[in-house]
């Protein structure tokens, strides 16, 4: 009887995302790689929105200015310029340039034209060193993950919903449905990987994050399909589906508001080690000449850059995206590791 | 299913046993040559070529009558198939060459099996085919309006759309089986240089013939050197030719630091490397790691690894003690910034186009590009011929200057406003980009960074193409390139060979920016019957600065070639114009290295 009365009770209990969240919230690593995340994706939108480094591309620093966390002092840096020469001194041999009245007139207007610019005043050292052209490795570093940020995540998202709607379909209805996409699958997996890419890349034939992203999101499906179909095979023939079905729940609601959740562990799983994946694969594609255009910096083209760099002994550019990199790639993966035991509906809270 | 996949693993792997059997065991040990080049070649017809990595290939393969010596220097002619260097009258119109006997072209099925010998015709027949419009020879310009009689010829073969090889032509007189005798149309002291390029090296009709339209997948010349295996655009083995005639190692120096070659070398039979093994290695820090690692046995340092290996001018003494040796020239080369004059968005020449040219090559700094990019290992070179090459002004100004302040004033002024983008417009408000064409390498994103600096100092839209070498070349061709930088290296030390490069007549071929301007091309022309004199100096200052006053071209940097060579390289001397001297040096084979 005792056991009746439970059930009861355990029928008003809360939903599965509260029950979610509740135990989310008692897993102190988990919270902590939460916090990770949210602090990448606030800074990543607080520099898309130019809260923060803003300035990145300015040059402040003299070429491969060296890390240090001391004072730094100013040292002034020639224009890396030769004087100009006044125009009159120049030997036309002849010839008449047909611009001369015009830079004439230019030139009495605004004397300054013909001046060379006056030395700068660039630091000789900077809080976690400079790039080539002496520009803030840190702020460079932020910057890029706005570009790194949003082609892991968007292009991850992209190959999650594609995969498990195409896993979905095939897993639940089976028959026809299953053999077509199947095959469709077959077919995608057959083509070597940068084959595809190349393929992809030459129909969208263009550059930007854009293609990327769609690159991406368009050849990472494949694992997530196969993972997702096997999971509504699994699950297709269980009673609680069985039971929906009895109440006249239709197969769209069957296959996303009662199967869906089930397979949400694995499907963040994927998720997460597709963010991860795609993070890395936007490097290759940079080193493919895929990558992202030279106006863009993310930290796939700060590895690139910093390749050469590393056998001059400049190692900074490379230590901050790689850091990064991998605080974020970790931080990540524990979090869904985490999400997952607190979506798991089997989990007993 | 596995029974497919059984009988693939079995055909593949006797198609494997037939390759190592073709090639047979070598009682002696190979000498094999380990090179690496920066870009893939382009293929081997030589009337086609236009690039060095090509050229330095071809140079093994195919021979023309005259080369350069190997050690002396300033570089001097030396005949390579003639028996003699020409015999020159007629104040420099009439050469009288007179080839070698028993020179025999590689092994190739065309041939049947039997010798085949070269002689006076197949010069004529190759001469010819930089004539034939069909072959739209890059090199075309060193012939060109030069032999009596030959231009006629091609004339005729553009109204009938086939080019007669069996005309008689008065300029090329075949006076026995193995003479020659070349009438010009006018004095040209230069017309030896021209007999020296490796694309004019000396092929036969009936292959050219047989594999038409395919000519450059088959090179057959009497050179040193034959293709073996061949990977298009990954790796290019060189082999023996085992027709090659009996010729020794000859050359004599004065200089003292060539006596040990000169020892080393004398006497011995030319090529004493069995094999050249050369990879397309387009990451420049491959090719160094691989250097480093004994992989590859000379190696041009590129730019940026200059801090790596020099301290000052010398090695550093880590590489020298591991014996490695350096040798250091200025390459007799410009890299310069051209402008497609016929680009819909930057060319034309009234004012206001010229302006905008102007602009854009003012806002570009050589001064940061030679000192962050290269590394300090160039320097500003503002005159269109190089040190080292005949008709070069040291002194030379440049017009335009980086002045991004005044670039910026000159547009406002002409009425490229910028839109609210902060991007600039054309004057009617049209689109205004300048599309900016690089290789895919990572040092190439170095120039498209600077690129990108530049054109945002003066608010116009950058606009990247990336494409590979040879679609670069072809694009150029096309004149579909709309801005690039540019490098040419001397074919010849003659001012000509860099002048050439924005003569009108040479669009689609060597003049990528296609700039064609009559009173550019009449000056040009003038240069061509003078001889190297202050006079003709004069008129190359002209023709340099009308470039800069249409806003056509920049000269940016000349370059200094640091060479690396392992210790158990033998010969080695650095050529400024050779391509390849590869036939000319030995190694220490292997197993006998320490």
């Amino acid at each position: 009887m005792t056991s009746q009365e439970e059930s009861m009770i355990s029928s008003f209990s809360p939903s599965l995302w509260a029950l979610a969240r509740k135990r989310l919230a008692r897993d102190a690593i988990g919270l902590l790689s939460l916090l990770v995340v949210v602090f990448f994706i606030l800074m990543s939108l607080g520099s898309y929105f130019g809260f923060l480094a803003k300035n990145w591309d300015q040059e402040v620093a003299i070429n491969y200015a060296p890390p240090t966390w001391l004072a730094t002092n100013q040292e002034s840096v020639s224009a890396l310029q030769a004087p100009i020469p006044p125009r009159s001194q120049i030997d036309l041999y002849g010839q008449t340039d047909p611009l001369a009245p015009l830079l004439d007139e230019l030139e009495a207007h605004n004397p300054q034209d013909i001046n060379s610019p006056p030395d700068q005043q660039k630091v000789n050292h900077l809080v976690f060193g400079a790039d080539k052209w002496g520009r803030s490795v840190i702020l460079k570093t932020i910057k890029g993950s706005e570009t790194s940020i949003l082609v892991g995540l968007v292009a991850a998202l992209v190959a999650t919903a594609i995969g498990t709607v195409l896993g979905a379909l095939s897993g639940y209805f089976g028959g026809w449905v299953d053999d077509f996409l199947n095959w469709f699958y077959n077919v995608f997996t057959a083509i070597p990987y940068l084959l595809l890419i190349f393929a992809i890349a030459a129909v969208l034939n263009q550059k930007g994050v854009s293609t990327i992203i769609l690159i991406l999101g368009l050849t990472g499906w494949t694992g997530v399909y196969r993972l997702i179909r096997a999971e509504y095979l699994k699950h297709r023939h269980r009673e609680y589906v069985l039971a929906a079905k009895a109440m006249g729940a239709s197969h769209y609601r069957r296959m996303f508001i009662h199967i869906l959740p089930n397979t949400l562990h694995v499907i963040l799983v994927q998720l997460s080690i597709n963010v991860v994946g795609f993070i890395k694969s936007e490097v290759i594609l940079s080193f493919l000449g895929f990558g992202v255009p030279v106006e863009v910096v993310s930290w796939g083209s700060m590895l690139n850059e910093a390749q050469n760099e590393l056998v001059l002994g400049i190692w900074w550019q490379l230590v901050a995206a790689g850091v990064a990199m991998a605080l974020l790639v970790t931080a990540f993966s524990v979090l869904t590791d985490a999400l997952r035991d607190a979506l798991d509906p089997k989990v007993v809270a | 299913m596995i029974n497919h996949l059984r009988q693939l693993v079995i055909s593949s792997s006797v198609l494997f046993a037939v390759l190592v059997t073709v090639y047979p065991a070598h009682s002696a040990p190979l000498k094999v040559l380990h090179l690496s080049l920066s870009a893939a070649e382009t293929g081997f017809d030589p009337v086609m070529t236009s690039d060095l990595n090509t050229a330095a290939i071809e140079e093994q393969l195919f021979e023309p009558l005259l080369t350069y010596d190997y050690l002396a220097r300033p570089v001097k002619l030396i005949p390579r198939l003639a028996a003699q260097m020409p015999v020159i009258s007629d104040q420099g119109k009439t050469w009288l060459f007179t080839l070698k006997k028993g020179v025999y072209f590689s092994p190739d099925p065309v041939f049947k099996g039997k010798l085949r010998e070269v002689t006076a015709q197949d010069v004529v027949y190759t001469i010819m085919r930089f004539m034939d419009p069909k072959n739209r020879s890059p090199y075309k310009f060193l012939v060109d309006h030069k032999i009596l009689g030959l231009n006629a010829l091609a004339d005729q073969a553009r109204q009938t759309g086939h080019f007669n090889y069996n005309a008689k032509v008065e300029g090329l007189e075949v006076v026995g089986p193995y003479q020659l005798k070349i009438r010009l149309t006018g004095t040209d002291y230069n017309f030896g240089h021209a007999m020296a390029q490796p694309m004019f090296g000396i092929v036969a009709r009936e292959v050219i013939e047989a594999y038409q339209g395919d000519t450059a997948s088959h090179p057959v010349g009497t050179g040193p050197y034959m293709i073996g295996q061949w990977i298009r655009s990954a790796s290019i083995n060189l082999v023996k030719n085992p027709n090659y005639r009996d010729e020794r190692w000859h050359f004599t120096s004065q200089d003292p630091q060539d006596q040990k070659i000169v020892q080393a070398m004398t006497g011995k039979r030319i090529p004493q490397i069995d094999q050249v093994d050369i990879q397309i290695v387009e990451e420049a820090q491959s090719a160094y790691l691989s250097f480093l690692k004994g992989e590859l046995d000379v190696f041009g340092v590129p730019g940026q690894f200059a801090p790596n290996v020099l301290s000052g001018t010398e090695l550093k003494p880590k590489l020298q003690q591991q014996g490695i040796q350096l040798q250091r020239l200025v390459d007799p080369a410009i890299a310069y910034y051209f402008i497609n004059i016929e680009d819909p968005q930057l060319g034309g020449m009234a004012l206001s186009r010229i302006a905008l040219r102007r602009a854009i090559l003012m806002s570009l700094n050589d001064e940061e590009m030679i000192r962050v990019i290269y590394k300090g290992q160039a320097f500003r070179e503002a005159f269109p011929i190089p040190q080292g090459v005949e008709g070069h002004d040291a002194n030379y100004q440049s017009l335009i200057h980086y002045n991004p302040q005044e670039a910026n004033d000159l547009l406002d002024k002409m009425g490229y406003k910028k839109a609210k983008d902060g991007y600039r417009r054309q004057i009617d408000g049209g689109p205004l980009y300048v599309k900016y064409t690089t290789t895919l390498t990572s040092q190439d994103r170095d120039l498209e960074e600077i690129m990108k600096k530049s054109l945002d100092r003066i608010g116009i839209r950058f606009v990247s193409e990336k494409l590979k070498f040879p679609e670069i070349i072809r694009a150029e061709r096309q004149c579909r390139v709309a801005m690039r930088l540019s490098a040419w290296i001397a074919d010849y030390p003659d001012g000509d060979n860099f002048m050439q490069l924005w003569y009108g007549p040479h669009t689609h071929e060597n003049n990528a920016s296609c700039f064609q301007d009559a009173k550019w091309d009449k000056l040009y022309e003038k240069t061509l019957a003078l001889p190297n004199s202050p006079e003709r100096d004069q008129l190359y200052r002209q023709l340099a600065r009308l470039l800069e006053i249409n806003g056509v071209t920049k000269v940016s940097t000349s370059h200094i070639r640091n060479v690396l060579i392992q210790p158990w390289v033998v010969g080695y001397k650095a050529h400024p114009i050779l391509p390849s001297t590869w036939a000319y040096i030995d190694l220490i084979p292997e197993g006998e290295r320490h």
